[in-house]
């Protein structure tokens, strides 16, 4: 092999005291070489993130600071740099791309300026035509028209593609990537994973490229590294690590990750249908002004599906789909503007207010957010029975039955008197499912429940959610973005795109043999689709 | 609550000012007791200086200059906290409604919250009191009424922003009341910022009842700093002590009010209390 | 297109309040304690039955209350505030003589708070626990909690009666006739005082407002970004910082206006000054209520103007307002 770009030695990066460990990262030692993208994997809090602002100079010290180690580059420790050697690196010789593409453009100054502004820095000429060229190069369309255009303006994908474009204008012998799919849909995804290797190969860059996403590793990386705790457990080239992975932790991840081959499922063809919905249709108007016209969009379009007892039905879609609006519409929170909604043969619709109570309870929702779901003020026992308490039942009684539920999702029913911020999120996720449960409904609404989860936490939430579903016989309704989650827990998947249901039938046929061009296209760009990961 | 003040400790200035706060409370709390005659009574001879027979001195009428500061504390402190007692439930319900319920209520009640903070604060309490008499009520209504609006937008984007939280869905969900909702799962959550609020407001009150009893709007059985400040104005140049000594009362309480509004600020946010302060 | 549109909202707006607070003025003169028209007279319970009969004619009291209020705001919209009966004279005339003095002090204060404040915040937030930080958060801290009248009194004694530096009183030199540059440098020395006074409480909360407002951009995502550039302290400063940061501060500087122009009626008062505040002071002191109604009118168009100017340089200077806000 080449000598290394870039050597990481023994890099130890200390948390400030008072944080559940003292290490972020403690002795990681890895080699970057040119024209290859290294991954480094991990689950949250694994320090993975940490070492990439370490490689470029950008943690948030002097809370969290480099204490051991060093960073080889080019014959220097980059650790003993002062900030103005650092400035001549950064954005010259390592370019850096970010998770969020929303929030790391500067939301006041034009796209073209903020492209200008890396070549003026470092005294590149060229200007307005470089700008030009980088635009083309990152394939956005339009770049004409993109010189005055401001962040705003822009789509996620597009912002991160102006992000790539900053990263690579000076041809950085580095490029530095923290998390950058993670925000995005999984078509733009795919067109950026894309974009990403093209550039590296074209530049023979060595790539950082930092991910919680195993499928996004077996799209990527040449090679990979497994962080656990702050340390690297596993690290060798892609087919050692995903197909024959030795340390015990990267096994369990790799198990954990959800195969795109769905299970043989029982059909349910006589089974009695729980919710008929038909012609649904909701359409949010924005306020119009004299010099502005209004605008309508059609966030669902004569949504037509029904679920029959014990079934799932998986609502798969990208944001602004309109799948979590399907989902709302049908648990009235909020009101739909067209269609029928029937549960066990009444029209939901026909309801409003008080009269909608008696069905309240027979459809209950799991959310996403695990932090945002459940009351911080409130403990564990008072959020579970606060659904049967407003139907009439005493608190004793609903407070006994709480901790029966805490048993059923896998929690100690004494942690009844706790608050939520005592719990991780896979705890959270569980007592959610518990408050759902508490008011024995016979269809339940999921909406993305394991998105917000690490992979191995996911898998464990899939599994309660499967065991209790099958053991109360409920239907459920389960909309979600991660098609991989959707082959493993759905009977039969519908997919929306714009507002419609596009597609619709059960999953292994689906996924077999889909369809519509969009179907397929979403299938098409799953990171990872043609690896299969060893169960 | 151990745990709260466990935090605000850490603020030092927060300390302080909730010390000399209390100290201001006590004094005025006991001013009968201090001083059972009325400040408005001769006390000695006129234009004394301070440090001598009497502390801080005595005004052209040979009134007790200390005697008339701890009175007026009650006056202060009594219009502070009545004022935006009163703002404070008028700006929580309004804001409550309009984020609670959003679409034409919001409007209509935002629409009515824009007016009135749009309208100079101070010229219309100038307005009110001196139209409706300058009496201890309509001070107290005057401050409350131009004190309110940026209550009810507070808690109005509180309540917005908390309305699409996922647990109060999941409160609607599983069918508690609207009522239930509001005074069950959002208030509790929107109070700190309000309580933080609430403490400054207080000081602004303080300073705008001294300003209104400064131009002579006061109530006129009530002793009070502003009154104290703008009667000694004509004499300043002999006797700068009437005036310099209700200023530091004023100066002090006001300042205490908003140290502790702080460290409550940042006992309540300890996220955001980190920043600006490494 | 967008900003277009949210300009001609905010005028809009602007038009609206205007009109809702003539209805209140009405409605305020009609809810005093007493009879409307010794209340508009000034005479509350003083003035003679027949010259109050005679009043009540001439403001067509004795109509429906909805004619008088028609009566009332055509008199406000051909610029008809009323009589002062006590000065004898047309209450728009007597608020717009004073207009200009009125201005000139709130303007140079608000410009002196705007510059010295958001400097100061700049200063304090880049150096963030050093003793210019410290000196700037105490220093604003304090200010923040001093009245307006009394930092005036202090100041008088101080730097008038004790040092003798600037006059204390009124906006020229009594008794001497002055032109050109004499005669404005004359107003200047004279503005020095009220302004720096005026100004201080508003440097106070700009600083602090500035300050919290950098050290929260500072962690935004874009800000690591630029720093990622490569770009230079001053430039990710001026150019990603501060540009972001100061647009609350103009925000909040359009909703402080009502404060400014309302603290200008206590600087005034102390300071002779002889603007629409002072004239307030002069209005109480009579119980001239039609005139201090006057005044309240004057000085809430002043402030929906200066919001007015403020949204169009909010417009200017965020481009995301054409989004809608």
């Amino acid at each position: 092999m080449t000598e290394a770009l870039l050597s990481v030695r023994g890099l130890t990066i200390d948390l400030p005291p008072g944080s559940d460990r003292p290490h972020a990262v403690e002795d990681i030692s890895f080699d970057l070489f040119e024209n290859e993208i290294l991954c480094l994997v991990g689950e949250s809090g694994s320090g993975k993130s940490l070492t990439a602002a370490a490689v470029m100079g950008l943690l948030p010290q002097p809370s969290v600071r480099p204490s051991a180690g060093q960073l080889l580059f080019e014959g220097r420790n980059l650790l003993e740099l002062d900030e103005d050697e650092w400035r001549t690196l950064r954005g010259r010789r390592f370019g850096m791309i970010f998770q969020e593409p929303m929030t790391a453009l500067n939301p006041v100054m034009r796209v073209s300026n903020q492209i200008l502004e890396v070549l003026e820095a470092h005294g590149e000429p060229g200007g307005p035509e470089r700008v030009m060229e980088l635009l083309n190069a990152v394939n956005l369309p339009d770049p004409e028209h993109l010189k005055s255009a401001y962040p705003h303006h822009l789509s996620g994908g597009q912002r991160q593609r102006v992000m790539i474009a900053i990263a690579l204008a000076l041809r950085p012998t580095i490029l530095i990537a923290d998390e950058p799919t993670t925000a995005l849909d999984v078509t733009t995804q795919a067109q950026i994973l894309a974009l990403i290797r093209q550039l590296q190969s074209e530049r023979q860059m060595g790539v950082l490229f930092i991910t919680h996403d195993f499928g996004v590793v077996a799209e990527i990386a040449d090679r990979v590294a497994v962080m656990q705790h702050g340390r690297i457990v596993e690290l060798g080239t892609k087919d050692q690590v995903l197909e024959h992975p030795r340390h015990d932790y990267t096994q369990r991840l790799i198990r954990a990750v959800p195969t795109l081959d769905p299970p043989e499922r029982r059909p349910l063809d006589r089974v009695q249908t729980v919710l008929s919905v038909k012609g649904l249709g909701k359409t949010y108007r924005t306020q119009g002004g004299l010099f502005r016209p209004r605008r309508v969009v059609a966030a669902a379009k004569n949504v037509t599906l029904s679920i029959r007892k014990g079934e799932t039905l998986g609502l798969v879609g990208e944001s602004g789909s309109g799948k979590t609006t399907v989902g709302r519409c049908i648990i009235r929170l909020i009101d739909s503007d067209a269609g029928r909604i029937d549960f066990h043969g009444v029209d939901l619709n026909a309801f409003r207010g008080r009269a909608l109570r008696p069905y309240r309870k027979r459809v209950q929702m799991i959310f996403q957010d695990p932090f945002g779901s459940l009351n911080p003020r409130h403990r564990v026992g008072e959020i579970i029975s606060a659904g049967p308490i407003a139907f009439g039942t005493s608190k004793t009684e609903a407070m006994k039955r709480a901790q029966e539920l805490l048993q059923l999702v896998g929690l100690d029913p004494t942690v009844v008197d706790r608050y939520p911020h005592e719990f991780s999120g896979g705890q959270r996720q569980r007592i959610g499912i518990a408050r759902a449960l508490a008011l024995q409904p016979d269809l339940l609404i999921a909406d993305e429940p394991v998105s917000a989860l690490d992979v191995s936490v996911q898998a464990q939430v899939l599994d309660l959610l499967a065991d209790i579903k099958r053991r109360l016989n409920l239907s459920m309704l389960f909309i979600t973005h991660d098609l991989r989650v959707a082959a493993q827990v759905c009977d039969r998947v519908a997919v929306m795109y714009q507002g419609e249901i596009v597609e619709q039938g059960s999953t292994g046929e689906l996924f077999r043999h889909p369809t519509h061009p969009y179907t397929r296209a979403l299938l098409d760009s799953i990171p990872g689709r043609h690896w299969r990961a060893r169960a | 609550m151990t745990e709260l003040w466990q935090r605000y400790r850490r603020n030092k200035g927060a300390v302080v000012g909730l010390t000399v706060l209390a100290f201001i409370v006590v004094l005025a709390g006991i001013a009968p007791l201090l001083f059972p005659a009325s400040p408005w009574e001769m006390a000695g001879a006129p234009f004394q200086r301070p440090f001598g027979e009497f502390l801080l001195g005595t005004d052209m009428l040979g009134r007790n200059v200390l005697a008339g500061i701890v009175h007026g504390a009650r006056v202060s402190l009594m219009v502070g906290v009545v004022s935006t007692f009163v703002a404070v439930t008028l700006g929580l319900a309004l804001g409550a409604l309009a984020g609670y319920f959003g679409g034409v209520i919001d409007d209509a009640l935002m629409r009515f919250t824009e007016f009135f903070q749009t309208i100079p604060s101070f010229v219309f309490a100038i307005v009110l009191v001196a139209i409706f008499r300058p009496s201890i009520a309509s001070i107290v209504a005057a401050i409350a009424i131009v004190s309110w609006p940026p209550v009810a937008r507070l808690v109005r984007g509180e309540f917005l922003s908390l309305r699409r939280r996922e647990f109060v869905q999941a409160a609607v969900v599983v069918g508690e009341s609207h009522l239930r909702i509001i005074l069950g799962q959002i208030l509790p959550n929107a109070l700190s910022p309000v309580i933080v609020m609430a403490s400054l407001m207080i000081a602004s009150a303080i300073l705008l009842e001294s300003a209104l009893s400064f131009l002579g709007l006061g109530d006129p059985n009530l002793m009070s700093w502003g009154y104290m400040i703008g009667a000694s104005r004509s004499v300043m140049r002999q006797a700068w002590w009437m005036s310099t000594f209700p200023g530091i009362a004023i100066f002090l309480t006001v300042l205490a009010l908003n140290l502790v509004g702080e460290g409550l600020s940042d006992a309540m946010n300890p996220r955001l209390a980190r920043k600006g302060r490494t | 297109m967008g900003r277009l549109d949210f300009v001609a909202r905010r005028l809009l707006k602007s038009v609206a309040i205007l009109l809702a607070i003539v209805v209140m003025n009405f409605l305020l003169i009609r809810l005093a304690p007493g009879d409307p028209a010794s209340v508009i007279a000034g005479e509350a319970g003083a003035a003679d039955e027949k010259f109050i009969s005679q009043l009540r004619e001439q403001f067509g009291l004795d109509k429906p209350l909805t004619t008088q209020l028609a009566i009332y705001v055509g008199g406000v919209v051909r610029f008809d505030l009323g009589w002062s009966y006590r000065n004898q004279r047309s209450v728009a005339d007597m608020v717009g003589e004073r207009l200009p003095a009125t201005l000139l002090l709130t303007v140079t204060a608000f410009m002196l708070a705007l510059g010295v404040g958001v400097g100061l915040g700049v200063l304090a937030a880049t150096r963030v626990g050093t003793w210019a930080d410290s000196l700037v958060t105490v220093a604003a801290l304090g200010f923040y909690a001093t009245p307006l009248f009394w930092v005036g009194l202090m100041a008088i004694l101080l730097f008038s009666v004790n040092l003798g530096w600037v006059p204390a009183f009124g906006m020229q030199t009594l008794g001497v006739q002055m032109t050109g540059a004499a005669r404005v440098l004359d107003v200047a020395h004279h503005l020095i005082l009220p302004a720096l006074t005026l100004a201080v409480f508003f440097v106070a909360i700009y600083a602090r407002l500035t300050r919290a407002s950098m050290l929260e951009v500072q962690d935004m995502d874009f800000v690591r970004t630029a720093r990622a550039k490569g770009l230079a302290p001053a430039r990710i400063l001026r150019a990603h910082t501060l540009r972001n940061a100061i647009l609350p501060v103009i925000t909040f500087a359009g909703i402080q206006a009502g404060q400014l122009v309302g603290g200008s009626i206590v600087i005034e008062t102390v300071f002779a000054w002889p603007g629409i505040g002072r004239l307030a002071f002069e209005a109480l002191l009579q119980r001239d209520y039609n005139l201090l109604l006057g005044v309240f009118f004057l000085t809430s168009v002043m402030v929906i103007a200066f919001n007015l100017v403020t949204d169009l340089v909010y417009s200017l200077v965020d481009p995301r307002i054409e989004v809608g806000s």
